[in-house]
């Protein structure tokens, strides 16, 4: 009886322990579908649509390493030259006019019509940690997400596995993270993102294609709750393993253009 | 005509671009031959069409090889202050317009910007001319290791309003409608690693060093150093410059970000000499000069500062500074220049008319520094939710002797495309003011207006 007792109650310890490492799990399996490596490129097209209509285009190449680093190099005529530094929590932006790097905070980093969060962080499993997976039918995706897609339409709702996650590292863009993915194949289709206030500030829908064998996330979807006039689409026109030298990852080399042939 | 040429005209001509646009950014600069010269002014306009052309020709290209153009046609609105005791003019507006178009091209380490300016004021004629903002190469020696060399715009430090570290560039922070930073010519070796930089730079190093060749610091050939060091989240700076005007400099610099939303900043700079243009008569005693009495003077152990703190909410900002700078008069320095423009005032009836314009025309010149006074407050709030109105007001104060600036503007980023065509509208209104005889409220510009039409053409 009492060996019964205590394999009972260390079964029931350890339950939480078992999903969240599951948690994690997933979360890699989801983040695989993002980005192929570690140390990547990562060449990006936003479209910001207003009430329907194309408002702004712009361009990103986007250097990531593991460590929470990210690079983001504003390629679109009226932000060229200017650069996004994102180590951890902390953020410094390079205007081309002051040649200058200029440190800011997490909020400034928010700022703008394009949270730099949404291009530049793409790894679930470093950023945020949950404790259960609930098995849900999928929600039904947007009219404007099988516009995107085209001929890559996602097929009809299946189930999915429903995850709730906090942020487990200081400066992430949201606080919250509601993800849903495919339980079978474990692929991303739809986060709702919520700021610090507990307030959801987008929706994010995700679009995948099938690259050289491998389905891959091509695009996202962002509908804006706070302003919902709002949406976001953005593409990764390619995604390719490259290991940038750590130094380029300094603040104070961001006034050099180092980056040209890498 | 000897107190109203050509000193009389240089003041002018400064007044009306003061705080529109930095001497040292346009008028020093340009009249010190910083820039490349070939200078357009007798050009016919057949050379803009091939210049345009050309512009066309490269856009295809731009993809490649980074190239962008961008076309800014800036206009100025001035009203000056018939009743200021420094002012000596008839007029009470001065109008100006600046149209540049830019060229911008980085390909591999090289990297050139270059500009081609069309500029108008009232009561002159309009000027053309072409030069390169920047010219330079960043080159590799090894891992972590770099050099440039050419012309560079070069900034250090921390700061907003005011930066002391800034020793080699020396950006004006408090101009409005400013046109693009032009580099200073240097040799300069970098390291870095993942969290540490420095530079060192020998900046217009056709000037031997130590030579009197330095008539202002953009001129003087010096030695600069730049550390840097990120540590436990705090940006750390250090440097130090060597010159014949300053002699030696060196200071320290940091910023802090606590939680998301708010940071620190602050940096303190020594200088073994500083210098100011003072009026000898207003410091030795005398009341009309035949000849410019505003002489540099220099002094020991000056020191520059600057603290602040910045909160950056969802939609709004609020940014505070102080700083202090050497460089600029005391109140005690400009109640002197005061008594002296006054007491030149009531010489009417027994000087010449020309003798005594001519001495307040001068001693305006005490207007031309980017600080008015030693001890300056900035407050700024911003607003930004997204959208693309941007708007902002600035306040800064002169506690020593009460006088304000208050600028109200706004930002505004129209329709953009990938590859071609983007507008950015800034735009604002800047009021002079505070106690009747504080250096502001005595200006001889009582308010400007701005608007700056950027397209980005590719």
């Amino acid at each position: 009886m009492f060996r019964t007792l205590t394999l009972l109650l260390l079964s029931l310890v350890a339950l939480p322990l078992q999903a969240a490492d599951d948690v994690a799990s997933l979360l890699k399996q989801a983040d695989a579908y993002r980005l192929p490596a570690a140390a990547v490129r990562v060449e990006t097209e936003v479209d910001l649509y207003r009430n329907g209509a194309l408002d702004k285009e712009r361009s990103y190449t986007v250097y990531m390493k593991p460590g929470r680093r990210s690079l983001i190099l504003m390629k679109s005529p009226a932000e060229a030259g200017q650069k996004v530094l994102m180590l951890a929590d902390q953020f410094w932006l390079l205007m081309p006019e002051s040649q200058r790097p200029l440190r800011i905070t997490a909020s400034q980093k928010l700022l703008g019509e394009a949270s730099t969060g949404d291009i530049a962080s793409m790894t679930w499993s470093t950023d945020y940690a949950g404790s259960k997976a609930d098995d849900v039918a999928c929600p039904q995706p947007p009219a404007e997400l099988s516009q995107m897609a085209g001929s890559a339409a996602p097929k009809a709702a299946t189930r999915c596995l429903h995850l709730d996650l906090t942020a487990a590292a200081p400066g992430v863009t949201y606080s919250r993270v509601e993800l849903y993915l495919e339980k079978a194949s474990k692929l991303p289709v739809k986060a709702d993102l919520y700021v610090s206030s507990g307030k959801r500030a987008k929706e994010a829908w995700y679009v995948a294609k099938t690259l050289d064998g491998q389905q891959r996330i091509s695009s996202m979807l962002l509908l804006d709750d706070i302003q919902p006039t709002r949406r976001t689409v953005i593409r990764y026109r390619s995604i390719v393993p490259k290991d940038a030298p750590d130094e380029f990852f300094n603040p104070a080399a961001l006034v050099r253009n180092s980056l040209s042939g890498w | 005509m000897p107190y109203l040429s050509p000193a009389r005209c240089r003041v002018q001509w400064a007044l009306q671009h003061w705080h529109a646009r930095s001497p040292r950014a346009l008028g020093v600069a340009e009249h010190a031959g910083l820039e490349s010269p070939f200078h357009a002014a007798s050009r016919p306009v057949i050379g803009r069409l091939c210049l345009a052309a050309t512009l066309l020709a490269l856009a295809p290209l731009a993809v490649a090889v980074e190239i962008n153009a961008a076309l800014t046609f800036a206009p100025t609105w001035e009203s000056r202050a018939s009743a200021s005791p420094y002012e000596v003019g008839q007029g009470t507006t001065h109008n100006g317009s600046r149209q540049d178009l830019e060229l911008r091209l980085r390909e591999g380490g090289f990297n050139a910007q270059t500009t081609l300016r069309w500029q108008a004021t009232e009561g002159n004629k309009p000027e053309q001319h072409g030069f390169a903002n920047q010219a330079y190469y960043d080159g590799d020696l090894g891992p972590g290791l770099g050099f440039t060399v050419g012309k560079k715009v070069m900034s250090w430090g921390v700061g907003f309003g005011f930066r002391p570290l800034d020793v080699v560039q020396r950006e004006n922070r408090r101009g409005v409608n400013l046109p693009a930073l032009t580099g200073l010519p240097l040799l300069a070796l970098e390291r870095f690693s993942a969290d540490s930089a420095w530079t060192l730079a020998w900046v217009r190093p056709g000037a031997e060093l130590g030579a009197r060749t330095g008539s202002d610091d953009s001129r003087d050939s010096s030695l600069a150093f730049h550390w840097y060091r990120l540590a436990d989240g705090d940006d750390l700076h250090a440097v130090a410059r060597l010159s014949h005007r300053r002699g030696f400099e060196a200071g320290l610099g940091a910023t802090r970000v606590v939680g998301e939303e708010w940071s620190f900043h602050g940096a303190a700079l020594y200088q073994r000499r500083y210098a100011k243009a003072l009026n000898t008569l207003a410091e030795n005693g005398g009341l009309l000069a035949t000849s410019d009495p505003m002489l540099a003077t220099t002094q020991r152990n000056g020191l520059k500062a600057v603290a602040g703190a910045q909160w950056t909410g969802s939609h709004w900002s609020v940014l505070a500074e102080a700083w202090y700078d050497a460089d600029a008069y005391s109140r005690a320095e400009w109640q002197r220049l005061d008594a002296l423009t006054a007491h030149q005032r009531t010489l009417a009836a027994i000087a010449p008319a020309q003798a005594i314009a001519g001495n307040i025309a001068w001693s305006s010149q005490a207007y031309l520094p980017t600080n008015l006074l030693r001890e300056n407050l900035l407050l700024r709030l911003a607003h930004d939710n997204g959208d693309d109105f941007k708007p902002y007001a600035e306040l800064l104060l002169t506690p020593a002797d009460g006088g304000r600036v208050l600028t109200l503007g706004a930002s505004h980023e129209g329709d953009r495309q990938r590859l071609t065509f983007g507008l950015r509208l800034t735009f604002g209104l800047r009021q002079l003011g505070g106690k009747p005889d504080s250096a502001y409220a005595q200006a001889p510009l009582r308010r400007a207006a701005w608007i700056e039409w950027r397209w980005a053409l590719f």
